[in-house]
């Protein structure tokens, strides 16, 4: 059964200059007939996806790979439903749930314990079922006491357990995931690994954007190769990768 | 596909307001941390709004040569609805830009986070709210079962009208980025214009029409007239709803609009 399809998805990526997010400049802009110029007012836009088309069927593991800037974020940020795409039809069926920039979101002035509320009522649980998950992503975690602290007095690499075993509790329908686990010590990656592999095995649908071919290897079935906003390649993951290479080459 | 289709606009606030647990709690947790540190917790904006209404009215009152009894009510009230109507703009004008993590990692209706800020500015209006008691009890004012009723109302015309130029205030707030500013600006002198330390039965009668076109008069009206013993006019009534009407319809086109494009200006 196809769970994601995506027909000729275009997006147009609007970069605004300082002058056109100035109300002020605007006005004198449109007052004066446009004759005062302030620099180049147009909005600068990128073509960051282009004729996207894709299938992807329940059970698929699909790995997402490309050099910086291909646009991988950005299709997975219109998967998820943050971005609109311009053009194209999009049909998604299940509910999304996205492990982007698992550091984003946090509140720096709340503890541990009250990012988990947070987190949980955001992706539409109710106070008991989060209390319920508390226990098990403390454990996770591993970070005890400090759980009630303010998680501004957390290290970089403590904040990032606590996002990821936040962001990691509910089991996705269809999961869309970007390198979450870039650092941590060995022990947390381990860790962190097992548990994505869990909801990965447990969800209908996977993308997973990595820039470690192994990981992809490991994990998917598929694989998407991607240059300039533009889908190369999608099939199986073996001559995938070996395409991907070969053009890096 | 064409992706700014009206029922998306519609959706997002149905959706927003259903999703109640997340506003709610957000709101409440924004009020909690930003007194966390203090001893005496939001009952400090109580305390602070109380020393400005007391001392304010004495001064004015005597300034104005108005009989307390009829000026003390009078600015109390105003002044906390004001204060509740100007720190709301003030802060619907980052709404969007301030729940930027949020809304590059997880799809919500954006409808969220307009009721986020209208819940932490009700909940400081409440607190405000206790420090005028006094006031109209002392002074007695004349409230009646009725009015109480009609004040109910009135605060639930009141957040309406808020949300819908509250929706477009935080638009135009994320997508111009000079505008907090500006806007601060504005508020000062709309502070000045609207009778909240005068009244309008000051200005000579030709004059008057300043007073009454006032939008931010008409919204202060809303609370201030049952407070002080009297039922807003049908005037006023009329003015709301179309006010709401045509702030309704704007927050809709804009919505139509940009709604697509929210994601892309933060």
């Amino acid at each position: 059964m196809t769970i994601i399809s995506l027909k000729n998805i275009n997006l147009h990526f609007p970069i605004y200059g300082a002058n056109t997010r100035s109300l002020k400049k605007r006005i004198i802009h449109v007052t004066t007939g446009g004759m005062i110029e302030y620099d180049r007012n147009e909005v600068i836009t990128v073509h960051a996806l282009k004729n996207i088309n894709l299938d992807i069927q329940e059970g698929d593991r699909v790995g997402l790979i490309g050099a910086n800037g291909a646009g991988k974020s950005t299709l997975l940020r219109v998967l998820a439903g943050i971005y609109e795409p311009t053009s194209g039809d999009l049909d998604i069926k299940g509910k999304v749930s996205a492990l982007l920039d698992v550091m984003l979101g946090l509140d720096q002035d709340s503890s541990g314990y009250e990012n988990m509320t947070i987190r949980g009522i955001l992706h539409g649980l109710k106070f008991h079922e989060i209390a319920q998950k508390k226990e098990e992503i403390a454990k996770f975690t591993e970070l005890e006491d400090y759980l009630a602290m303010p998680i501004r007095t957390y290290s970089t690499g403590m904040q990032l357990r606590l996002a990821f075993a936040i962001a990691t509790a509910v089991n996705p329908e269809i999961f869309v995931l970007d390198e979450v686990v870039g650092t941590g010590d060995a022990h947390f990656m381990h860790k962190a690994k097992e548990r994505i592999d869990r909801l990965i095995s447990n969800s209908k649908a996977v993308i997973l954007a990595s820039h470690d071919n192994h990981t992809i290897e490991m994990m998917c079935n598929k694989v998407i190769v991607m240059h300039a906003g533009e889908i190369l390649y999608f099939g199986e993951t073996k001559e995938g990768l070996e395409f991907y290479q070969n053009r890096e080459l | 596909m064409k992706r700014n289709h009206l029922h998306l606009v519609f959706q997002d606030i149905l959706q927003g307001f259903s999703s109640w647990r997340i506003w709610l709690l957000l709101g409440w947790r924004d009020i909690n941390l930003r007194y966390r540190r203090s001893t005496l917790g939001p009952f400090w904006i109580t305390l602070s709004m109380a020393t400005m209404i007391y001392s304010m009215g004495f001064l004015y009152g005597k300034l104005f040569e108005i009989d307390l009894s009829v000026y003390y009510p009078y600015i109390a009230t105003g002044m906390v609805t004001w204060t509740f109507i100007s720190t709301l703009i003030n802060d619907l004008v980052e709404a969007l830009s301030k729940a930027s993590g949020f809304i590059k990692q997880i799809k919500l209706p954006y409808t969220i986070y307009i009721l986020r800020v209208l819940t932490s500015n009700f909940i400081v209006f409440l607190h405000n709210f206790l420090a005028i008691i006094p006031i109209l009890l002392f002074f007695n004012t004349g409230i009646t079962l009725l009015l109480i009723f009609v004040l109910l109302l009135n605060i639930l015309l009141l957040l309406i009208c808020c949300f819908c130029y509250g929706f477009i205030f935080s638009l135009l707030g994320t997508r111009f980025q000079d505008i907090k500013p500006i806007i601060g600006s504005v508020l000062q002198i709309c502070f000045l214009l609207t009778p909240i330390l005068w009244m309008p039965q000051m200005l000579p009668e030709r004059f008057n029409y300043l007073a009454s076109a006032n939008p931010f008069y008409q919204l202060v009206n809303l609370i201030r007239d049952p407070l002080i013993g009297q039922m807003p006019s049908l005037f006023t009534y009329g003015y709301i709803s179309l006010m709401i009407l045509g702030g309704f319809i704007v927050m809709i086109f804009l919505l139509w609009r940009t709604r697509h494009r929210i994601a892309f200006w933060l």
